[in-house]
């Protein structure tokens, strides 16, 4: 026993070293030419994989795509699980993210954010013959569904931890949340409104509908660079001005929500 | 009050405890270690179910593929192929998601222990025939030599001997399944998996968090196979 | 007591079995001998259809065995059979080995087979051994528990398949020894050997295949001494 203790210990401490290794030395950089930049391509209309072409596609990349070329910069789209953005920066395996991460304190403390390029706010979905469901309250004691990670998960656990006779399901993406909203496993969805409106419209218009009012609606998307990369947040955030003063943000804006 | 251990051992034991405690990730391990503990034993729960329901598929699955029928035969093989030959993974959405709410409803949990049941089955199945098919033919001559009918002498000479055979390679599957079990946190079990990521989603320690489930798997599987060992040094004996 | 008519039996393309007909008396010992390949094993199996003939007939006691009707583990218990490596089962004691059998098939009380088995057991003279596993017995033990398991099922006849072909030469004889007492008792034994002392001291008849055919049958003298056929010169100017 006394062996097994020390042994878990030293396990441990290198554990530990390891972590500490892990978050050392921004690497300064000079001219920036390239941004490697990750996304969790299954959340339509912001990211996804276009079913014919194979590529990635949506409101999200059109914009970093639209800042890439105003700044004179290569864009490279990394496809990753939401929950991996964060750490990948962290680890320097990405430069930014674009993925419709909404900017709040407690991810601020592990990255820097740009300015906001899309202003969002919560929804909440139901089966289309679903009554009695309005606002965050009537969701107490229920059965909801949300993708993991997200501000809408945030919401179904405070809801929770209100009402402990509330399940919460996650699910590493929002699309499965939606499968079990329609197999009747769940209750309600709690989500990103843009997402659930694209999602509804294409593909379940007869079998879910949006209920109540958009809620959190002070919630802003940003890009999130590793913290204290100046230099890629002053590109973005450039290039981010550019496309809104020549039109550019209106047009795919246009495109993707109108 | 020192559990044995030296004054000296004490004093630096407690001085790393110190600074592991201004590690954050390290908090965050052991402020969860309460949710650590019930994710593992969900999915200890979700293995044992899975083995039970495994080992009677795998049985059955094993007798119909030894089966001279032709129907029951071709059913065994159709469902050895297919769990056998199409990712865990896809068949725990297709049944979850696909399948299982035409029959009934479902909590995941449920649908984890059918998906899991279902496809260790397909495993255990091929293991019970190899086992049944490396006990000495002569066994079986020897058996209905004496008057024995087919199934007498299954149940009192090759099944006995096959048993030791498979111990080990079943105790292997078992590992497998654990292990395995972390793919249904894709239909929201919050198994041992399921409650590293939504840790890791809230607090990025990837490190910490993943290495603490790795521990946690680690736990398991070492008992599992010591288990094992331990179950063969008896029948060895005897 | 036991007629085989016209026997054929094939693998795949090779014909090991070319028509045999023979009858076997009530109490009499035949001895099949001939060269490796001939198809004597395959005789004998096919006679408690461990190996399924594919033309011709075999009887017992005027019962067809091979008819596709026949209650074969019933006429299987009558028909003992010891095989070359024995087949003992290793996971039960030499005292199970023998009992399993008479409780299992036969539905007998355990203590009533374990008087059977023990007695057996001291007529091979292994009275002492009841309580071991077949791992810890020498070939020659395990040869005469084998014997010791057939005989607890009180068969009317025994197939032997080369009962002593993968002993240790020094235990050949134990093994012959317990063949001969049963002879001597007026067992009807049907015998595959390569053992000629044993088939000219004990057999009331023998018969000689090759090639799937039986080539001759005769008293021992007549077969030893004055065999008629070439091929049965041949084999025994080999072999003696």
């Amino acid at each position: 026993m006394k062996k097994f203790l020390s042994l878990l210990l030293i396990v441990m401490l290198a554990i530990g070293m390891l972590a500490v290794a892990g978050c050392g030395g921004n690497e300064e950089e000079t001219a920036i030419t390239k941004l490697v930049v990750g996304s969790e391509t299954a959340y339509a209309p912001f990211e996804m994989v276009d079913e014919n072409t194979g590529d990635y596609i949506g409101f999200d990349m059109d914009i970093i795509k639209a800042i890439g070329d105003a700044m004179g910069v290569e864009v490279e789209i990394r496809s990753m699980e939401f929950t991996a953005l964060i750490p990948a920066l962290q680890n320097g395996q990405i430069d930014c993210a674009i993925s419709a991460m909404s900017i709040t304190e407690e991810r601020a403390q592990s990255v820097d954010f740009s300015d906001s390029y899309f202003d969002a706010g919560l929804i909440i979905a139901v089966a289309a013959d679903t009554k009695g469901i309005e606002t965050l309250d009537d969701l107490k004691g229920k059965v909801l569904a949300a993708q993991i990670g997200t501000i809408g998960a945030d919401a179904c656990v405070a809801v929770q931890t209100e009402d402990p006779a509330t399940e919460v399901k996650t699910y590493d993406h929002v699309g499965e949340a939606f499968m079990e909203l329609e197999k009747g496993g769940a209750d309600a969805v709690v989500n990103d409104l843009a997402v659930t409106a694209y999602y509804i419209k294409t593909e379940a218009s007869d079998k879910a509908k949006m209920v109540g009012e958009v809620f959190q609606a002070d919630d802003h998307y940003g890009m999130p660079v590793q913290k204290g990369d100046a230099a890629t947040l002053a590109l973005l955030n450039e290039g981010l001005a550019k496309i809104k003063a020549d039109g550019t943000y209106d047009e795919i804006y246009t495109k993707w929500f109108e | 009050m020192n559990f044995g251990f030296t004054n000296t051992e004490w004093i630096f034991g407690t001085m790393i405890l110190d600074k592991l405690n201004e590690i954050h990730g390290f908090q965050v391990v052991v402020n969860n270690l309460p949710n650590f503990g019930m994710g593992a034993l969900l999915t200890l729960e979700i293995t044992v179910f899975s083995i039970v329901i495994g080992m009677v598929l795998g049985l059955l699955a094993a007798l119909g593929r030894m089966s001279k029928v032709k129907v029951i035969n071709s059913i065994a093989v159709a469902y050895i192929d297919f769990f056998r030959g199409t990712p865990l993974f896809v068949q725990i959405l297709l049944l979850y998601f696909g399948i299982i709410p035409l029959i009934f409803d479902a909590t995941p949990v449920q649908a984890a222990i059918i998906a899991c049941g279902l496809n260790s089955g397909a495993y255990v199945a091929e293991i019970v025939r190899a086992g049944i098919q490396a006990v000495d033919r002569g066994q079986m001559e020897a058996a209905r030599s004496l008057g024995m009918t087919q199934g007498q002498a299954m149940i009192n000479i090759i099944f006995p001997q096959a048993f030791k055979i498979v111990i080990p390679p079943l105790i292997n599957e078992f590992i497998m399944l654990l292990k395995d079990t972390s793919l249904v946190s894709a239909i929201s079990v919050p198994e041992l998996t399921h409650t590293g990521k939504m840790l890791y989603a809230s607090t990025y320690e990837a490190v910490w968090v993943w290495g603490a489930v790795c521990v946690f798997y680690f736990i398991m599987t070492k008992a599992l196979s010591i288990l094992g060992d331990w179950t063969e040094r008896r029948l060895a004996t005897e | 007591m036991i007629v085989v008519k016209n026997l054929h039996k094939s693998f795949g393309k090779l014909e090991v079995l070319k028509g045999i007909d023979c009858h076997i008396d009530q109490k009499e010992v035949v001895c099949v001998i001939g060269p490796s390949g001939s198809g004597k094993s395959t005789f004998l199996r096919c006679i408690n259809r461990l190996e399924e003939a594919q033309q011709g007939q075999v009887f017992l006691d005027g019962e067809e065995v091979t008819a596709p009707n026949a209650d074969i583990n019933r006429i299987r218990q009558e028909m003992g059979m010891v095989f070359q490596l024995f087949n003992l089962f290793p996971h039960k004691t030499t005292l199970e080995n023998v009992t399993l059998g008479p409780i299992k098939i036969k539905g007998m009380r355990k203590e009533e087979a374990d008087d059977i088995a023990i007695k057996l057991l001291r007529k091979v003279g292994l009275g002492d051994k009841d309580h071991v596993f077949p791992g810890q017995l020498s070939g020659g033990q395990k040869q005469r528990v084998a014997i010791a398991r057939a005989l607890a099922m009180q068969p009317k006849v025994m197939l032997f398949d080369e009962p002593t072909s993968s002993l240790d030469p020094e235990m050949v004889g134990e093994v012959l020894e317990v063949m001969k007492g049963l002879a001597y008792e007026g067992m009807t034994m049907i015998v595959v050997t390569h053992e000629m002392g044993f088939a000219r001291e004990v057999g009331h008849r023998v018969f000689f295949m090759d090639e799937g055919i039986l080539m001759e049958e005769g008293t021992p003298s007549q077969i030893f001494d004055n065999p008629r056929n070439p091929r049965t010169q041949s084999f025994l100017s080999k072999v003696l």
